[in-house]
């Protein structure tokens, strides 16, 4: 990634097929418009070139106009300290994107450590308030360890292969119907912009690693017996690993909101239309609440303490 | 009706024709890559008029805006899949009414004494029900707690591994019978005596199996969870008290057939209420149904029962 960034951005020169027109493309695009005869290329790379070939797309279901709508009514429902001139921005005309993301799988095998606790009912002896001496029962509970091993499949877990959208951004979009998979053509990116996968795949793998082990660890919590559990360690070898390159279907929308600031990314998922985007604070509306609300409760503190030196 | 196309290179277990990764541990089925070694500008056309196609979002296709023609993308396939063996009615008609009559005469003193002789069958009807039928082998990771080993507390946890093969598994997807009526049936059949085709008796009721090909599939899965379930708190843990069974299952080699089952249907009338009784179409000893209680009868056993045990406890009285 920081090779790429470092090195002058090699710009793609190819003519276009229909008309004959030279067109320019950036190298991490994978699709075209020709801006003399609207129609849309597809730029494919040798497989040697360092790209990977997706292997699986979701298509988009929400079209143009209704991802600008939720867009609008994302935008409209944030919170009381979100700036005014960012409720009222209108979002630049969105682009259709198809976001490159890695879906890995394994087996897994585990060695786990637990201490269990078994619950049992003691009776003794205490004396109650007025001094006599009764006999009572409690629960208490004994901690037996209990060692073994597990294995099952991890299946679907996405990372983004992305430079441009951040992991923690597409998480808020997640998730995406996988059942709708489409095996990867060509012919799906007709007509809109598909990213090359710029994130190196060994490293989408630790995460996808990293987010396996998380998930392997809630598993095996619910897998201990007993009436409790506790100190659950465990060690986890994952083989037979696969990381095949999909792409998701995102709406990306620029809002200007105030001159000298950065545009604010919205990311509309374009399968089911879940909106995501880190909203700007406004300081001053901040300000100004807080600053009525110290008014309202020293009023209330006045009031209370005039009513009570009566 | 063979579907299979090949099988999953990492569990073995069969890939079916529209499936683009592997349902059972998610591995991406393979097709042939053909070698892209040149720089490629591919501008999509129309296959009927020739016009630049566009993906778009309504259609969920590459579309002609010209001819409105859309292209076909491979997708993940999940079709309505029906039976592919048929298991012979090995029962006839007056055959299977006969056994409800001498069942009806089997079932004990509690049930009214002329149930036999005034039970009026009604209808005698022949069904032939649908259920999957699965082989798999699976690593079953399990942990429970048991009276073995136990301390100051009832219960002991306990963990384990072990191998585990299921043959011919039986799965209800029937709707016209009930889960115990099927897992009542379902041993009296001979699944090696299935055929590609099937002539069932007249006016037989033909279920078809109505679950797309992934529910199904994830009905078989928690069907393996529950036989593997009941295998390990039989075989596996240790000591005679069990609670809180659980298991993981590694699936390997996962096979299912989807089959149809014979079966007879009764309904008999015993003083203005109609009652439902099933035979197994392969076994007219297997019947399983609703009768009604004599409960005349079971009164007389309470107040029988309530006198003996009065005598019993005047005659404790008196001899002390």
């Amino acid at each position: 990634m920081i090779d790429q960034a470092l090195s002058p951005p090699e710009m793609l020169e190819i003519s276009c097929e229909n008309c004959g027109a030279d067109l320019i493309v950036e190298p991490a695009l994978k699709t075209a418009e020709c801006p003399y005869c609207a129609s849309t290329s597809i730029v494919e790379r040798p497989a040697s070139g360092g790209h990977t070939e997706p292997v699986y797309a979701l298509g988009f279901v929400i079209g143009r106009d209704r991802a600008r709508e939720l867009c609008l009514a994302w935008i409209k429902s944030r919170g009381l300290f979100t700036p005014k001139s960012f409720k009222t921005a209108p979002p630049e005309r969105g682009r259709g994107l198809y976001s490159p993301a890695y879906l890995f799988c394994a087996v897994a095998h585990s060695e786990y450590t637990c201490q269990i606790g078994e619950n049992y009912t003691e009776t003794y002896t205490t004396t109650d308030s007025k001094g006599r001496v009764v006999v009572r029962t409690r629960t208490r509970t004994e901690h037996r360890s209990l060692a073994g091993r597990s294995a099952s499949y991890v299946r679907d877990v996405l990372v983004t292969a992305s430079a441009g959208i951040s992991n923690k951004l597409l998480e808020q979009v997640e998730p995406f119907d996988l059942r709708a998979l489409l095996r990867y053509t060509p012919a799906l990116l007709s007509g809109w912009i598909a990213e090359e996968a710029s994130v190196a795949r060994e490293e989408c793998r630790a995460l996808a690693r990293t987010e396996s082990l998380e998930k392997i660890g809630q598993r095996l919590s619910r897998m201990m017996p007993g009436d409790s559990h506790s100190d659950l360690r465990y060690s986890t070898r994952l083989e037979d690993e696969v990381t095949d390159l999909l792409l998701l279907p995102i709406w990306v929308f620029a809002v200007k909101h105030e001159t000298d600031a950065e545009p604010v990314q919205i990311l509309v998922n374009g399968q089911t239309g879940e909106v995501a985007g880190f909203v700007p604070r406004s300081w001053t509306r901040i300000l100004g609440v807080t600053l009525i609300v110290l008014l309202l409760a020293l009023a209330v503190f006045a009031v209370v303490g005039a009513a009570l030196s009566f | 009706m063979v579907i299979a196309i090949g099988s999953c290179e990492r569990c073995e277990s069969p890939i079916e024709q529209g499936d683009l990764r592997c349902a059972i541990c998610g591995l991406c089925v393979s097709v042939e890559q053909e070698e892209r070694d040149v720089l490629a500008i591919e501008v999509l056309r129309c296959e009927d008029c020739g016009a630049v196609v566009e993906y778009e979002a309504e259609h969920q296709a590459p579309h002609c805006a010209f001819c409105d023609a859309t292209m076909r993308l491979e997708r993940i396939e999940d079709p309505v899949e029906q039976t592919e063996l048929y298991l012979p009615f090995a029962v006839h008609g007056p055959e299977a009414s006969r056994t409800v009559k001498r069942w009806l005469g089997s079932l004990g003193w509690f049930r009214p004494a002329d149930l036999r002789e005034k039970a009026r069958v009604e209808a005698v009807r022949p069904l032939l029900w649908v259920g999957w039928a699965f082989d798999a082998e699976a690593t079953v990771s399990w942990t429970a707690d048991s009276n073995a080993g136990a301390r100051r507390s009832a219960w002991a946890p306990h963990a384990g591994q072990v191998q585990l093969r299921f043959d011919d598994i039986v799965v209800s997807a029937s709707r016209g019978l009930t889960e115990e009526e099927a897992a009542f049936l379902t041993p009296s059949y001979d699944l090696s005596s299935a055929l590609p085709e099937s002539e069932p008796p007249q006016e037989t009721t033909v279920e078809k199996f109505d679950v797309q090909r992934s529910q199904a599939r994830g009905r078989i899965r928690s069907a393996i969870r529950g036989v593997a379930a009941r295998i390990i708190e039989k075989d596996h843990v240790p000591g005679t008290h069990t609670r809180n069974v659980k298991v993981e299952p590694l699936i390997r080699a996962l096979v299912t057939r989807r089959y149809s089952f014979p079966a007879w249907v009764m309904a008999y009338r015993y003083e203005g209420k109609v009652y439902r009784a099933v035979v197994s179409g392969q076994d007219a000893s297997v019947v399983l149904g609703k009768a009604p209680w004599s409960f005349a009868r079971i009164a007389l056993a309470i107040i029988g029962g309530l006198i003996l045990i009065a005598g019993a406890a005047a005659a404790i009285a008196l001899g002390s």
